[in-house]
């Protein structure tokens, strides 16, 4: 059998062919394109087809991405229609041809299967496109091939128009902030996934594949019963808020909250075939309600704290008191006490306070010169400074009414320092009365002395040694430090 | 409110982390004829108060104690069989899921509050 010369069979096809490569450069082109062009090979070779005939226009844009077309996609691509001028070369008068073209672009493939090379089958039509200008007039006669070319003509047009607004159509959804995905068919297959929903899902690739295969986290959640749902009822779900996991590839589970609708999308016989799904992530505003609620909740269990704080020494001081006079003036201080604490607190944002700065506090009002106050700084954690600041309250009144304090010459004095053990550290308090009357011990254990022991030893697990010596009170306390104050909740 | 009968010589194990409301607390039960067991004022000295001593005829725990909460000592005693009473700062939404029957008294509470609290653990 003989064989056949391809190359002979390209030269003499009477159809105009041409092969650029994949920058649009000519490769080859028989004899029938030369002649319809009007160029000689040595001009075309190794040029590009839009320099050699430029067409800025809308045409030029066209034909662009039909070569892009078939780049990309290694598909065939048509352009029935196609108004393209091209320069005639100064030896055949110059000037431009107005031409139509029905164009047909194939691709070739390279050695690596990949597209190397299209080729391009260009009839001239203008001749029939003339004919059916002609027509136009009145009682013109329609040729069989004007009307054939017309109908390709519309439909190219219809084609192209309804091309640009689907890929207009598809560049918003594809770049809006919201997710937004089209499923077909009963196992929910992807035909369309914007970038939102992309990134959110973790970059997997989701076009072409069923939501069971390409997401198995996702499907073993409700949404696959809601999207079965909708596409099994033709209504559609939604819901806001709505937890959800999502395995990402490389980064693991995250757990995150989405505003998600469902809707069907109906076939022309008024079935169901896909869902559009859009969705929201919602996380970072759960996420803040969520702090607000526990704020708020933290905020009410500490208030409800105080206020029950409040009553007890309300309570307490009543019933200690000798006079109506006695208990308003010590209650108001207690309080006094309670708040000072409070304040050097929130200056801190509740971080902690420092143990001289309430010691002075509490023994400022007895005048100047009537403390000594020897420490290292020490700051101490919230539930520490109040109970302190509330020591250190009744200790200075107590002094006051009976002890150093109540006399012009008597003294406090109070030294302190932090004792590192192999347990952790220690702070050590010493506070002691000078130069006052004779102490006698009180005959019943009031609000102080009970305090001492409950908050010092029972809350901040520490030990108090309050002794009502003759030549003045003493106590020896004990609590064990923490330089890193803990969160704590009050 | 008059101290009820039933309340009389009860043995109360208390855990409350603030010393200003567990004094309180204390005088209240004093007040109505019970012995404080107590007042903890943290979850170790709940822990180990409560493994040391007789079985008391009922309990008040606050919630939060010291930043910890106080369900592994409600368990204990809700073992052995020990009436409960919460105290919080939420009411009874601020307990978890399987505490919220029991009883609760919110922060904050009188002696009344308190007699009240303890009859209907009693009772329950």
């Amino acid at each position: 059998m003989a064989e056949i010369n391809f190359k002979l069979l390209f030269e003499q096809l009477p159809s105009p062919y041409m092969v650029l490569d994949a920058d649009l450069r000519f490769v080859a082109a028989n004899p029938a394109y030369l002649a319809v062009t009007m160029r000689r090979w040595d001009e075309l070779e190794g040029q590009n087809v839009f320099e050699m005939f430029p067409e800025p226009g809308e045409n030029g844009r066209l034909l662009a991405a039909s070569f892009q077309r078939v780049l990309q996609s290694g598909q065939a691509d048509t352009l029935a229609y196609l108004p393209y001028a091209i320069a005639i070369p100064d030896r055949n008068g110059g000037g431009l041809a107005y031409r139509y073209w029905s164009a047909v672009h194939t691709p070739l493939p390279g050695p690596d299967g990949r597209t190397a090379f299209i080729l391009q089958n260009a009839v001239d039509v203008t001749d029939l496109v003339s004919a059916e200008a002609g027509a136009a007039l009145p009682f013109g006669q329609i040729p069989e091939a004007t009307s054939l070319l017309q109908r390709a003509q519309e439909t190219a047009l219809l084609k192209e128009q309804a091309a640009r607004e689907a890929e207009e159509f598809r560049r918003l959804f594809q770049d809006a902030p919201s997710m937004i995905a089209v499923l077909s068919g009963p196992d929910h297959r992807f035909t369309f996934a914007n970038d939102a929903i992309t990134s959110f899902l973790g970059g997997r690739v989701l076009v072409g594949s069923a939501l069971r295969d390409s997401l198995p986290d996702i499907a073993a959640q409700s949404f696959m019963d809601w999207l079965d749902q909708v596409y099994r009822n033709g209504e559609p779900v939604s819901g806001n808020s709505v937890p959800i996991h999502v395995e990402r590839p490389g980064s693991g589970r995250v757990d995150l909250f989405v505003d998600f609708a469902f809707h069907p999308i109906f076939a022309d016989d008024g079935s169901v075939k896909g869902v559009f799904v859009q969705g929201m992530d919602r996380t970072v505003d759960v996420e803040a309600e969520r702090r607000q609620r526990i704020l708020l909740d933290e905020l009410n269990h500490r208030v409800k704290n105080t206020l029950a704080t409040v009553h007890s020494i309300a309570k307490q001081t009543l019933k200690d008191s000798e006079s109506p006079a006695i208990a308003r003036a010590s209650f108001e201080a207690r309080i006094m006490a309670l708040s000072h604490a409070h304040d050097l607190l929130s200056r801190s944002s509740w971080a902690g306070a420092d143990l001289r700065t309430i010691l002075t506090r509490e023994l400022n009002p007895y005048g100047p010169g009537r403390a000594d106050l020897e420490g290292d700084p020490v700051r101490l954690a919230p539930r520490a400074a109040v109970a302190l600041g509330m020591v250190a309250h009744e200790l200075a009144t107590n002094a006051a009414k009976f002890g150093a304090l109540s006399t012009g010459t008597g003294r406090i004095m109070a030294k302190w320092r932090l004792d590192t053990a192999k347990s952790g550290k220690t702070l050590n308090l010493a506070w002691r009365e000078l130069g006052g009357p004779v102490v006698a011990p009180p005959s019943r254990r009031g609000f102080g002395s009970r305090l001492i022991a409950m908050s010092l030893e029972g809350e901040l697990g520490g030990t108090t040694d309050l002794r009502f010596d003759p030549d003045g009170v003493t106590c020896e306390i004990s609590i064990p430090y923490e330089d890193d104050a803990p969160h704590e909740n009050a | 409110m008059k101290t009820p009968e039933v309340l009389l010589g009860l043995k109360v194990f208390v855990v409350e982390d603030e010393a200003i409301i567990a004094m309180m607390l204390e005088d209240m039960l004093t007040d109505l004829g019970c012995s404080v067991i107590g007042p903890c004022t943290g979850m170790k000295q709940a822990q180990e108060m409560l493994a040391g001593s007789e079985t008391p005829n009922v309990a008040i725990l606050d919630v939060n104690v010291g930043g910890e909460q106080v369900y592994p000592v409600a368990s204990v005693l809700a073992e052995r069989g020990v009436p409960l009473v919460f105290a919080t700062g939420y009411g009874s939404v601020g307990l978890a899921e399987q505490w919220r029957s029991r009883v609760t008294v919110q922060k904050p509470y009188t002696q009344d509050d308190i007699a009240r609290a303890l009859d209907a653990a009693l009772a329950g």
